[in-house]
């Protein structure tokens, strides 16, 4: 029975080959990035392929992609982690409370001298992130919140929190500012920096953990059947904890990337990032209704998002405008849930 | 029967709020049986399958486990106690593929450290799920598929084969033919046959008589949370068993 199966998968007609290929989003994502280098390059009039330009776009991918793939491991449990953003805007407001109040530094400490306060900034954010993260699930878990408000709430909390710790200014501390420079090997300038490789190997690593080990596994249970899970042995609370602390332990580094990045914490780094998580999502393959979703997707998605935002600021044929802009980004989210759509049935 | 006694529940009673579910329900059940749980939808059988699977704790009555007491704080408890059950439309997680399913729960990891963070053996997993769906009889479709690419009768098939296997003493199975085939539900009877002469003590729950009829050696009759028949299935016509079920066979009884 299995050799006749295997038959017909080899029978598969070359036209049916490209669409299983195409109904794969990485390799429909890939196209994508294709397509707007193309169009980006010919709109800008021959200034969009770049060096420069590859590196302001990884640069603001690394600002998202770990909020990006938070949200994934939330969002393929089934449920949302809407306070992110908020995470982000305290994590690295009470990293530059500590460096700046709590040890009287200030921005005249920069270079290697930084560093070692720059990682203490790192471990803090880490701390704040997973304390949001662990309330989100007490919420959850104990006081049965659906995932929707409890993070709702957390996300007005935190960025209140943020102001009334940062006096609602900026808290200038120390930084090394190389961290954010792009590497030079050879004279040749490359597009990655310190800090947007880490976040790269962050960003690995948390593929290997959801699709190579039993978090991982448990996790995609969790929202393809959360009762078959239960019956299975595995405590669905506890996965919920877990998930929602790595969650917010992303989120926490993704305010030691703001902080880095300005040199600052600030109650406003993180404002509005959600939505672009979410939409990172979206775009990159992930269910909203659970139990689908690879980070390389996330990966690309996140590329495609800030591919888009930086090539539309290039574009010389028309002007784009930011309101503009965002019309243009909130119209490719809507693309990407309706190509979503279009796909389940071809799955079946 | 000479056979041991390898689970009892004794005077289970359990309330969800004013409902009471189950009034003082015992039950035996030996190696190598099989006993069928019949009764109306609402008499208590989920709820008496919830308590023996660990699902639920009863408010009052004991459960013993080949003589000793035991107390399930959940079923994984039950599970890791040999108790395997299979739900009504539980189900798999459609999303993971037959294997992941297989295991769930009991993943294998790979040797060295990688194991030691959780890394599973793929691989393992896929050789062994097959072999143990194909050790318990079924037909199994290729374990690296996604169950949603199964038909609805596989799905269960799968199902089924997951908890034969990983079975070692009880073996609780809830509505298994429900919105199969005959061929498939005929393969199912075979399954739990095949269970029994491995020894293991089968509760089989079902609305389907006649299945209920052909494979069991006792049949329990549960009405409004109690039980009100508990004799071996040859005591039992098709018609006294309906009777019994829905109570007009009541006055006769012991």
């Amino acid at each position: 029975m299995s050799n006749s199966k295997q038959v017909e998968v080899e029978k598969q007609s070359f036209l049916d080959q490209v669409r299983a290929s195409f109904s794969n989003q990485s390799t429909l994502l890939v196209v994508t990035l294709v397509v707007l280098g193309v169009v980006f390059q010919i709109t800008s009039q021959g200034i969009f392929l770049s060096t420069g330009t590859l590196g302001t776009v990884l640069n603001d991918w690394g600002s998202y992609i770990l909020l990006a793939v938070a949200q994934t491991f939330v969002v393929i449990t089934g449920g949302i982690d809407l306070s992110v953003g908020a995470t982000v805007s305290l994590s690295s407001v009470v990293a530059g409370w500590v460096l700046v109040k709590g040890l009287g530094l200030d921005s005249t400490t920069s270079g290697s001298d930084a560093t070692p306060y720059v990682l203490l900034a790192v471990l803090v954010s880490l701390l704040v992130g997973l304390t949001v993260g662990a309330i989100n699930a007490f919420l959850i878990n104990v006081l049965k919140i659906v995932p929707f408000i409890a993070t709702l709430a957390t996300m007005g909390a935190m960025t209140g929190l943020a102001i009334i710790i940062s006096g609602g200014m900026p808290l200038q501390g120390p930084n090394n500012w190389e961290l954010g420079i792009p590497y030079e090997i050879f004279g040749i300038q490359l597009p990655i920096s310190t800090t947007v490789l880490a976040v790269m190997i962050i960003t690995v690593i948390c593929g290997l953990i959801l699709h190579k080990t039993k978090f991982g596994l448990h996790t995609f249970a969790l929202g393809s059947n959360a009762f078959a899970t239960r019956a299975a042995g595995i405590s669905p609370a506890r996965q919920i904890t877990k998930v929602y602390m790595l969650s917010g332990g992303l989120a926490g580094l993704a305010g030691a990337y703001a902080y880095i990045r300005l040199g600052a914490g600030s109650p406003s780094n993180g404002t509005g990032m959600e939505l672009y998580a979410i939409a990172a999502v979206v775009i990159g393959g992930v269910s909203l209704m659970g139990g689908v979703g690879r980070i390389v997707g996330i990966a690309l998605g996140t590329l495609v998002l800030f591919t888009v935002q930086s090539g539309l600021l290039m574009v010389k044929v028309i002007t784009v405008s930011p309101s503009l802009k965002q019309v243009i980004v909130a119209l490719l989210i809507v693309a990407a849930v309706a190509i979503q759509a279009l796909q389940k049935p071809a799955r079946k | 029967m000479a056979k041991k006694v390898i689970y009892e529940v004794r005077n289970a009673s359990k309330n969800y709020g004013a409902v009471v579910a189950l009034d003082g329900a015992s039950l035996k059940l030996h190696a190598g049986e099989v006993v069928g749980l019949v009764g109306d939808n609402g008499a208590g059988k989920s709820t008496l399958v919830k308590v023996l699977s660990g699902a639920h704790s009863p408010d009052g009555g004991e459960i013993f486990l080949e003589g000793e007491p035991v107390v399930w704080a959940n079923p994984r408890e039950a599970l890791e106690a040999g108790i395997e059950t299979l739900y009504q439309d539980s189900g798999l997680a459609q999303h993971l593929t037959v294997s992941q399913n297989v295991f769930l729960g009991r993943e294998k990891f790979v040797k060295g450290i990688f194991g030691k963070l959780g890394f599973l053996a793929k691989k393992q997993m896929e050789e062994e799920a097959q072999a143990d769906l194909e050790a318990v009889g079924i037909a199994f479709p290729s374990s690296n598929r996604p169950v949603s690419q199964l038909s609805g009768g596989q799905r269960q098939a799968v199902a089924i084969g997951r908890a034969v296997s990983w079975a070692r003493k009880v073996l609780i199975l809830d509505e298994p033919t429900n919105h199969l085939g005959a061929r498939q539900s005929a393969e199912v009877l075979e399954v739990i046959k095949r269970a029994k002469a491995k020894g293991l003590g089968v509760i089989f729950i079902s609305h389907t008589l006649p299945h209920v009829l052909a494979v069991t050696d006792r049949i329990v009759v549960l009405r409004l949370g109690q039980i009100v028949r508990d004799a071996p299935t040859s005591e039992f016509t098709a018609d006294s068993l309906i009777g019994t079920i829905t109570g007009s066979y009541v006055k006769e009884e012991k």
